[in-house]
């Protein structure tokens, strides 16, 4: 368990290797997946993701555990295969700026 | 009549009010020319006030950060002083011209010099300089940090190279800024998201993208399908659009009848997000400042406030974002950004907050694309001017401002001479 999900999300923990805890590492994640594997993963976390939001909604900033802040990470990933799958239909904006090429804030 | 009774079926409403500025094609030239860019540097930007930091990135003594300045030939440094005021120093040692910050950011009791260890106290004095008595006629009062002039206004930190400035920061920022308070931005300032990115393009380039929205159905149809457009508005014309003093704004149209996507639906019921829909009749506290939705639009979405020369402002309910465009040479600009809200509470509003963060990147990402592809045509020759429409003036008013900044300021230059 110390590796896992918090109580009532066993069933994601099959996608724990999504559970990544920067931008850069989930932004590069959406780059390297097929359009295929990430609508594997959207349809899979979109059903779940009421219940795991209600749950993270509980936990003040800084007093999660450590499960409780790989769901978060879970949900983040979410959020960036979101706009793939919703809106561009591809994992990589086509005609679009190398997304490489932002400097982000390191979390 | 059903076709009058929109504002956003009527056209050309706004050049009409600015005759001074007309309505011709404008000159590719200042996009490429060294010459014009060495006039920018000398008139305008070592001359204006530029925006340099938030308050909260320095908010403990000692906190300091350094803003490169390559359009203004200098680094400078910004910091939370003993006292709590905020200071600007060249980033420059008095004794052989080396700086005294290296770190972009960081918090210090003193700065001391890595090449002979003189060092300086938070509000610039020089505080110790090692083997003095080998040094001749060293007088320590006039040795300090050489200031920069440094303002402030809504917790934005702004610096300016002119050691007098020809007006305070209030004054520059005139009836626009003073149209802001009242606007939460230190509540809205609890957790910036920021951005950066070198960008192959004249900083002027990567303004203009973001002075006029309706490139929106076109270039953001993909990210923005149905924010800012609806049947009644299908070309995303602005509500309202006008030049205040040196700067410039504009009141965004949003579609009351937005559908988010499925995972949108998720970020909003936990926060703000980018692409939030329009107004409708909903009350808000942010909206009690004058100079936001100023017509009192119930299809208001975002105040879009671009101050001349390279800061962009854009506040919506309970967020806001920032562009800052800084020169780094005539065909390179180091495009800066963030986006801020509130603290999070709790950790679903921090998914929240990072779907909105992933939405602004992508946005950037459509309009990067874009501004690199336009600006290596630029120098082709092929064209020498860009046809402006109505809804284009603010890109107008900047050149137009500039122009006569320069001119200004050379004439004046020349009655001394």
């Amino acid at each position: 368990m110390s590796e896992g999900l918090p109580e009532g999300f066993e069933d994601l923990e099959g996608w724990l290797n999504w559970s990544l805890p920067t931008m850069l590492e989930r932004s590069g994640r959406r780059s390297a997946s097929s359009m295929a594997e990430l609508q594997v993963f959207y349809d899979a976390l979109l059903p779940r993701i009421q219940d795991a939001l209600a749950y993270l909604s509980k936990i003040e900033v800084g007093a999660g555990a450590a499960a409780d802040q790989r769901l978060l990470n879970l949900t983040k990933c979410l959020a960036e295969v979101a706009p793939a799958v919703e809106l561009f239909a591809e994992p990589v904006i086509s005609y679009g700026y190398d997304v490489e090429r932002f400097r982000v804030d390191p979390e | 009549m059903a076709e009058a009774q929109s504002p956003y079926k009527a056209p050309k409403r706004y050049h009409s009010q600015y005759p001074e500025m007309g309505t011709g094609p404008v000159p590719i030239e200042p996009y490429v020319s060294a010459d014009y860019y060495a006039l920018e540097v000398e008139h305008i930007f070592k001359r204006t006030w530029l925006y340099a930091c938030r308050v909260e990135e320095i908010s403990q003594p000692g906190d300091f950060l350094v803003v490169d300045l390559p359009a203004c030939d200098t680094s400078v440094v910004v910091v939370r002083n003993a006292e709590g005021g905020i200071g600007a120093f060249h980033n420059m040692c008095s004794h052989r011209g080396n700086k005294i910050a290296y770190d972009e950011r960081g918090s210090v009791d003193s700065f001391t010099c890595r090449f002979h260890g003189w060092s300086y106290k938070l509000n610039g004095d020089l505080a110790f300089v090692p083997d003095r008595d080998n040094y001749f006629d060293i007088d320590r009062s006039c040795l300090g940090l050489s200031a920069v002039q440094v303002d402030e206004w809504q917790g934005f930190v702004f610096v300016n190279v002119d050691p007098e400035p020809e007006e305070t920061l209030a004054q520059y920022l005139g009836d626009l800024g003073a149209g802001l308070n009242g606007y939460p931005f230190a509540a809205t300032s609890g957790k910036a998201h920021r951005f950066e990115t070198v960008v192959k393009a004249n900083w002027k380039l990567v303004k203009d993208a973001f002075q006029e929205v309706c490139h929106t159905p076109y270039q953001h149809r993909r990210s923005l399908p149905d924010a800012y457009q609806n049947g009644e508005n299908p070309h995303t014309r602005l509500i309202d659009m006008s030049v205040v003093g040196h700067h410039g704004r504009a009141s965004l149209f949003g579609n009351v009848n937005h559908v988010p996507s499925p995972v949108a639906a998720h970020a909003y019921a936990h926060g703000s997000t980018i692409v939030s829909a329009a107004l409708g009749d909903e009350q808000a506290e942010e909206l009690a400042a004058p100079g936001v939705n100023p017509t009192g639009s119930r299809d208001w979405s975002y105040e879009l406030l671009v101050f001349f020369p390279s800061f962009f402002l854009a506040v919506a309910r309970g967020s806001y974002f920032v562009h800052q465009f800084i020169p780094l040479g005539v065909d390179q600009t180091l495009w800066r950004s963030m986006i801020c809200y509130p603290a999070p509470k709790n950790l679903a509003e921090q998914f929240s907050q990072e779907y909105s963060r992933v939405m602004f990147r992508d946005i950037m990402c459509e309009d990067g694309r874009q501004i690199e592809e336009t600006q290596a045509m630029l120098k082709s020759g092929a064209k020498q001017t860009f046809i402006l429409k109505d809804e284009e003036l603010l890109i107008r008013q900047g050149l137009f401002e500039g122009e006569q900044m320069i001119n200004e300021r050379r004439n004046k230059q020349g009655r001394k001479a």
